[in-house]
């Protein structure tokens, strides 16, 4: 069978398996006698080993089969969720990512597994000893192999496998399946019976082997070891319905020392189940769960895997600029209609509106993605750090679901992880330290993201020590990057934001000062490069926040188009407040800074046309001036322009490497009759 | 650079006029030419950025070519002209009196810049071109579209 077609998918569906892994391990690791997030780990791992035992990476199979049985003793209650079996677990994860990527990468190099398989198969045992009888023990050392009626050989591993499902109330069948005799597609046959076996229950082992299934190096029939809680003849229903199967014959396997259990397992449907094991009675009831819950999940993941497409970014990009195209036709086709009066026109380009305006919404949507996708990382790296370092760290999570353009989400990964390490290892004191100041020994830091105007906003806050400003004041000046007089002047916001100036990152410093700055520059360079700012409050024992501020990056917003003298530009709404018309009597002065009072508000005054060095602006001898209002974080400016053309959706441009260095702008749009208008950069004009 | 060495090859080009004066540019480098269009002002930009124009919904910044050059300035006529150029990627306009004709001229006859003298700043030159009794200016390019640090310094 070609696989390479289905490379993209495995390594796709592992990785997010993987992640799904990571983060059930971590509440499972908080709440050990959660089974639901057992469950889903059981399914993730599964999935994995199904997967990769299709694509023959028989190295990943075997390391997540050790974990099922593992996994499963778990589920079972027959195992603890003890701190090594969780080191173990993660210790797993981060084989399996290893080996995922080095298929990714393509690269020859092998994981071992080996040490790992050992220890699980270790810890799998542990509870044979603890907890079940010696009858077991002695069984397990009398029959390592069983061989079936059909001469199919299952090693220990395999029969453990039955047993413990046959405690579920799932059957083992043998199964033999023959193939109509010239039957072309033997692989894909065997695949579809491997499919069909796999939906009512798992494929334990078949003979030959699925690679040599693969390989089509068989005659015309094969047997098969499977688990189902299915009865016999649905199984068999099943297998027959695929076309050009001869013969179907479903067998209960019965393992002989698995004793009544496992005899009696094909009669007994699930919610027989707690009948098998009376001794725990109570455990069984909730286990019985997991078979049923299992079903109907599965399926809704598979409705979901037939309705969704993975596409390439640049497609979406491109789509997103036809997009554009077709909005400024619009609205150019908007402006013939009124200025020629066409009413069936503009009726026509009402209903035209519509659809570009869902269109858009749609293309937006799909370049969309939550930042729960960064955000999963993390609670597995502050656990990892905050061991490393001895600390003790709640990592809070809020927002994951606030959505994000694609690009925007790829690039804000690196700069996260900086701040949440600088975090812990620089903000989060010590338990005792903690106690001693009288906080609580857990340090807490909060991850949060949400929406605030035409921005998102993420913020990485921590309890901890906080960052004294006469410190970091005392290193720049130690590093000549400030002078004495200016050291005297800066206040102690000013100070803390030397943290991000380059060069106040070298290592020893940092720690020295235990204050902030490993890497503060880059993550300020690469916030800026998105479009961003990062700002930075402290308090010295109270903690530190670092907040992010990012464009969703929408390639088409609503704007508010004004005129200053005759030149038209753009401010985008997001950032605007409302729009007040004033007398320049109501203009006061405060220290030379233009203001007005707005509700009780002083809100300095900003005259576009001086901003924007306009030739010649009209409204020198105007009674009433109109003001934009516009707002960036809490911070709110009165923008003084000639006129008010109104409101429209306008389709960012790019001024281009030439001009873009340019401050007060943000890009350029085309307006309805051709022309280009500029777009207004809110935060930079404010300042 | 590849405006800069000639060598022996014959190069064709777009010969244009500023002022009384003849220029030429590399045809590879010129995509099209255009009459003059509506052209938005862009504040803060360096003096010689006329503004930007719509190309069939690409904006281009576009540059007044005489001021670069530190020509005395001229009005728009009729026959002034945008030659939509490709320098390094970048698409930019350059505003010209007049676009004349496309010419042949083979590598023996361009003289490098560092032969003449006056007029235009030397840095803006790759090489005089001698066309019968003609002279033709030959454009560095990517000195006028000004890819360095220049550009960012606001004007």
């Amino acid at each position: 069978m070609e696989l390479n077609q289905y490379m993209g998918m495995f390594l796709e569906e592992s990785r997010e398996h993987l992640q799904t892994l990571n983060r059930c391990l971590l509440s499972l690791e908080n709440d050990p006698r959660n089974l639901s997030v057992l469950d889903e780990i059981f399914r993730s791992a599964h999935t994995i080993k199904g997967m990769s035992a299709t694509m023959g990476f028989t190295a990943i199979a075997e390391l997540t089969h050790e974990m099922e049985n593992v996994l499963d003793l778990l589920r079972k209650g027959q195992l603890k969720a003890s701190p090594a079996i969780i080191d173990t677990l993660f210790k797993c994860l981060d084989t399996l990512e290893q080996s995922v990527e080095s298929i990714a990468s393509n690269s020859e190099a092998t994981v071992d597994i080996k040490p790992l398989v050992a220890k699980l198969i270790k810890l799998a045992a542990g509870k044979d000893q603890e907890e079940a009888a010696p009858a077991a023990a002695a069984t397990k050392a009398a029959t390592p192999v069983v061989a079936t009626s059909s001469g199919i050989t299952l090693n220990d591993t395999e029969i453990d496998v039955i047993k413990a499902a046959s405690r579920q109330g799932y059957a083992a069948y043998e199964v033999q399946v023959g193939l109509r005799e010239g039957c072309l597609l033997k692989s894909a046959r065997a695949y579809m019976v491997m499919n069909a076996l796999d939906e009512l229950g798992d494929v334990i082992k078949s003979v030959p082997p699925a690679e040599e299934l693969e390989k089509e190096n068989f005659d015309y029939s094969f047997s098969v070891v499977a688990l189902s809680d299915a009865e016999p003849e649905k199984v068999q229903q099943a297998l027959l319905a695929i076309s050009e199967i001869e013969s179907a014959t479903v067998l209960p396997l019965a393992i002989p020392d698995a004793a009544p259990a496992a005899a009696a397992a094909p009669a007994i449907k699930p919610a027989a189940a707690p009948e098998v094991r009376p001794e725990a009675e109570v455990p069984a009831a909730k286990l019985d769960a997991p078979p049923t819950a299992d079903a109907p999940l599965a399926a809704d993941k598979k409705v979901r895997g037939g309705q969704s497409v993975r596409v390439d970014i640049d497609k979406l990009d491109t789509l997103l600029n036809l997009v554009g195209e077709l909005v400024i036709n619009k609205t150019r086709l908007e402006q013939i209609g009124l200025s020629h009066r066409l009413t069936d026109l503009t009726e026509t380009i009402e209903q035209m509106d519509r659809v570009t305006t869902d269109l858009q919404a749609v293309v937006m949507k799909v370049r969309m993605v939550p930042v729960g996708q960064v955000f999963n990382r993390f609670p597995r790296m502050v656990r990892d750090l905050s061991r490393d370092l001895n600390k003790e760290v709640n990592l809070i999570i809020q927002g994951e679901e606030t959505e994000l353009d694609r690009t925007v989400i790829d690039e804000i990964g690196d700069p996260l992880v900086h701040l949440l390490r600088n975090a812990i290892d620089h903000g989060i004191e010590s338990p005792a330290e903690r106690e001693a100041k009288g906080k609580n020994p857990v340090g807490e830091i909060r991850l949060i993201a949400r929406h605030e105007g035409n921005n998102v906003i993420i913020m990485v806050e921590d309890d901890g020590a906080g960052v004294n400003p006469e410190v970091v004041k005392q290193k720049a000046l130690e590093k000549g990057m400030i002078t004495q007089a200016e050291a005297e002047k800066m206040d102690a916001a000013e100070a803390v934001r030397l943290l991000f100036l380059p060069g106040f990152s070298t290592a020893k410093v940092v720690t020295d000062v235990s204050g902030r700055g490993v890497g503060m520059d880059a993550v300020k360079t690469k916030i800026e490069s998105l479009g961003g700012m990062v700002d930075v409050e402290t308090k010295v024992n109270e903690g530190s926040r670092f907040k992010i501020r990012l464009p969703l990056t929408l390639a088409i917003i609503q704007a508010l188009l004004v005129k200053v003298c005759e030149e038209i530009y753009a401010i985008p709404l997001g950032s605007i407040d409302s729009t007040i018309n004033i007398t320049p009597g109501d203009i006061k002065t405060i220290q030379n800074q233009e203001v007005i009072l707005l509700r009780g508000q002083i809100i300095p005054i900003v005259r576009l046309g001086n901003v924007l060095g306009v030739p010649e602006s009209g409204n020198e001898g105007a009674e009433e001036l109109y003001v934009v209002i516009v707002h960036m974080g809490e911070q709110k400016a009165g923008v003084i322009v000639d006129t008010l053309i109104g409101q429209q959706e306008i389709v960012i441009k790019s001024l281009g490497k030439l001009l873009a260095s340019i401050k007060v702008l943000a890009g350029a749009t085309i307006l309805g009759d051709g022309r280009v208008a500029l777009i207004l950069d809110v935060g930079s004009i404010m300042q | 650079m590849a405006e800069s060495t000639y060598a022996d090859r014959e190069i064709q080009l777009v010969i244009f006029k500023l002022g009384r004066e003849d220029y030429g540019i590399s045809i590879l480098q010129v995509q099209e030419i255009k009459r003059i269009l509506d052209i938005t002002r862009v504040p803060n930009s360096p003096d010689f950025i006329k503004g930007v124009i719509n190309l069939r919904g690409s904006v281009l910044p576009v540059i007044d070519l005489k001021k670069r050059l530190q020509l005395p300035p001229t009005d728009y006529t009729e026959d002034t002209r945008i030659i939509i150029v490709k320098v390094e990627e970048i698409a930019v306009g350059l505003i010209v009196d007049a676009v004349s004709e496309v010419t042949t001229l083979s590598g023996e006859n361009i003289e490098p810049p560092t032969t003449v003298v006056g007029g235009v700043s030397a840095q803006y030159l790759s090489g005089v071109g001698k066309q019968d009794d003609n002279l033709l200016i030959l454009l560095n390019l990517t000195a006028i579209v000004g890819l360095g640090a220049e550009v960012g310094k606001a004007g």
